[in-house]
């Protein structure tokens, strides 16, 4: 069942829809129409217009090019709607309302049934018990929550098991100034569930970095594939810690927690995972705003030596490797700054001065460093190194990490500019270290797959 | 040992109408796939366990096995499992003990009769594996005992893995140096445990009837490692 329906739709109906704020038919319908297309309100019992659409009946009575049902009834009725919405040739559907698998035996018959009918019309299914997606490139906001104009696009889609957490993290970009490629709840994942989004997103230009929070799937093994073929670097955040069982029958199914499995099944499979949704947004902007790192060799420059000193014991705990650098950089730093506080790895120059992003140059120009991280305070008479960084990271081709610390405004407006050179940005050292760890991560995937991955591979070829 | 194949020993089960192999039955399964066990065999009298011990060499262990029995120890007051049996006669009583219970419970059971390993010389272990519902066959390690009881001190995977991530596996451990020696204990294998851990995942992975293994103890030792206890459950 294809999901490009479902993601990339030319028309759009919204069954059920209202001219009663605060419904749901309402807030469905008012999103919608931010679309650059086609939108019709379904809905048997109403007459007239809502936002200036006039009330169709029936799906099957619409007279356009729709391929994309926002289904705002009860659940109860969805199934017949989803049925009717095949015959009216709608490949797609977003079933907003729950009651469904999530719900005890009977929700879970209704589920059946409604699964049922998608798969006999050909119709794939995001949801029940979801609040939709949205891509704010294209006006897509296939949602009932509101206040989302705001929420700038960007190339990072965010692919939450829970509607709730997936707005969670789209608020957090919107107030960090992040851009989204999209947004999408999967809900109870009737049809469409990782394995379909994520190999959407991988394929949509957009997008540069995939986000993923898991709460749990009988579909573990099939979601680690997935991401493991993403082209696109996968970054997951799995909640739900284990409940260790009764060891009286054995150890072995008491000690094998989902988690446990979650933890170890991303790591064999190469996606690095995160313990927070701030720091999946973090690790989903260095993934997605940097060039791929070759190796886990992290070169640290910092102009002040307590939160260089956080930084390298954060990434030490990450599996980072702090290599020394070699003769000639060592020789380059000396020439720029004689004398220099400690010209090793961490170089700490000691304070800002004008010459630290000479140094921050030429630790990313040594090839013994795969990845840069940069701390530096602000401080107004020395300002960023904008300037000598421009271009630099496509030069060297090397992820460069940048994180400081001043008042707010100035950041705001500062860090904008260097985040325009694909360098992002942090305003705390462990969150540009944490950041760095998911890039080493990655790259350590990329550099030694487990020998299970490779032996695949070669299968493959 | 008997000479039946990995998929022989899981058949014979099956025809049994039985989801659970006995210790001796499991251990053959191992044995098979290439772990090492002790050396014993299964006695139906208690002549036949004295000869089983006399070719095995004293000391032996004798226990009950039968697919009645999982819970070995707290079996028939206690006379379920006898260590350290020196001689003939300590073999006879035990093993006379071991039938004349099951005959009080009225179930079909044999004596086992091991060579007793020397528990001193190794670290105990735990290697396990189960088929999860979601991600398919998994495999753990831990240290055996209270570290993994009390500390859920494990390491997991999803199966197969090679014997690089085995070993990457103990070495996941908090309790890690103690494969290293400690307070003048040798060293023991590490790799011959990552072997088992490979082992137990491609049981797994190859035979969709398992459900569950479960090796406890392990005992790795400075040049091999043996399993002393082995739990395999079939799928329902």
């Amino acid at each position: 069942m294809s999901v490009t329906n479902l993601f990339d739709p030319s028309g759009i109906a919204v069954v059920g829809a209202s001219d009663t704020p605060g419904k749901i038919g309402y807030e469905a319908m008012r999103n919608a129409i931010e679309f650059d297309g086609p939108v019709y309100p379904v809905n048997p019992s109403a007459s007239g217009t809502v936002f200036g659409r006039e009330f169709v009946p029936s799906v099957t009575e619409i007279d356009g090019d729709v391929d994309l049902a926002l289904i705002c009834v009860p659940a109860q009725v969805v199934p017949d709607v989803v049925a009717e919405c095949s015959e009216a040739d709608i490949g797609a559907a977003i079933i907003f309302a729950g009651g469904f698998s999530e719900a005890g035996p009977e929700g879970q018959e209704l589920q059946d049934r409604l699964v049922a009918a998608a798969e006999e019309g050909g119709v794939s299914l995001l949801g029940p018990n979801t609040s939709g997606f949205l891509e704010p490139s294209r006006d897509l906001y296939a949602t009932f929550a509101s206040d989302i104009e705001g929420i700038p696009a960007g190339n990072l889609a965010i692919i939450a098991q829970s509607g709730g957490l997936a707005y969670a993290v789209a608020f957090q970009a919107e107030n960090a100034g992040v851009g989204i490629s999209a947004m999408v709840g999967l809900g109870n994942r009737a049809t469409v569930g990782f394995r379909e989004a994520i190999d959407y997103f991988d394929g949509d230009e957009r997008t540069d970095a995939i986000l993923l929070h898991v709460e749990g799937t009988d579909r573990g093994r099939e979601l680690l594939e997935a991401c493991r073929e993403s082209e696109t670097p996968v970054v997951a955040y799995n909640v739900g810690e284990q409940d260790v069982g009764d060891f009286a029958e054995s150890h072995t199914g008491a000690l094998t927690g989902e988690h446990e499995l979650y933890e170890a099944g991303f790591a064999q499979y190469g996606v690095p995972t995160v313990r927070s949704s701030p720091e999946l947004l973090d690790a989903g902007k260095a993934l997605a705003d940097c060039p791929e790192p070759d190796g886990p060799n992290v070169g640290i420059v910092t102009a002040q030596a307590g939160p260089g000193i956080a930084i390298t014991d954060r990434l030490k705990a990450a599996g980072a490797t702090l290599p020394s650098l070699t003769e000639e950089t060592q020789a380059v730093v000396e020439e720029i700054l004689p004398g220099i506080t400690f010209s090793a790895n961490p170089v700490d120059t000691g304070r800002p001065m004008p010459e630290f992003g000479e140094v921050v140059a030429a630790v990313a120009r040594d090839d013994n460093v795969d990845i840069v991280l940069v701390y530096e305070l602000y401080e107004g008479s020395v300002g960023y190194p904008t300037d000598v960084l421009e271009g630099v990271v496509d030069e060297v081709d090397k992820p460069i990490v940048f994180a400081s610390g001043g008042p707010e405004a100035i950041l705001d407006e500062e860090l904008a500019e260097l985040e325009e050179l694909r360098i992002p940005t942090y305003r705390a050292p462990e969150r540009a270290a944490d950041a760095v760890g998911a890039l080493v991560r990655y790259a350590k995937r990329n550099r030694n797959p487990d020998a299970v991955a490779a032996e695949e591979v070669n299968a493959d070829d | 040992m008997t000479e039946l194949t990995e998929s022989g020993v899981l058949e014979a089960v099956r025809g049994d109408q039985r989801t659970t192999l006995t210790e001796s039955e499991a251990k053959d399964l191992l044995d098979e796939a290439g772990l090492a066990v002790p050396r014993g065999r299964t006695a139906r009298s208690s002549d036949d366990a004295v000869k089983a011990a006399d070719e095995i060499g004293y000391p032996v262990v004798a226990k009950v096995a039968s697919p009645s029995v999982q819970h070995k120890s707290g079996w028939g007051d206690g006379v379920g499992v006898n260590v350290n049996l020196e001689g003939p006669d300590a073999v006879r009583s035990a093993a006379a003990e071991i039938l004349e219970a099951a005959e009080r419970e009225g179930i079909d059971a044999a004596v086992l009769v091991e060579e007793a390993v020397d528990l001193e010389a190794g670290l105990e272990v735990i290697v396990g594996g189960t088929r999860d519902p979601s991600f398919g066959p998994t495999v753990l390690v831990g240290l055996g005992g209270i570290t993994v009881e009390v500390l859920q001190d494990t390491s997991h995977r999803l199966a197969p893995i090679s014997t690089a991530e085995a070993v990457a596996m103990t070495e996941d451990l908090e309790a890690s140096p103690l494969f290293d020696g400690y307070r003048g204990s040798p060293a023991v294998d590490r790799e011959a445990v990552a072997e088992a851990i490979v082992t137990v995942g491609d049981l797994l992975d190859e035979h969709e009837a398992i459900r569950e293994i479960e090796v406890n103890p392990l005992l790795a030792r400075s040049d091999d490692a043996v399993a002393l206890d082995a739990l395999v459950s079939l799928e329902d």
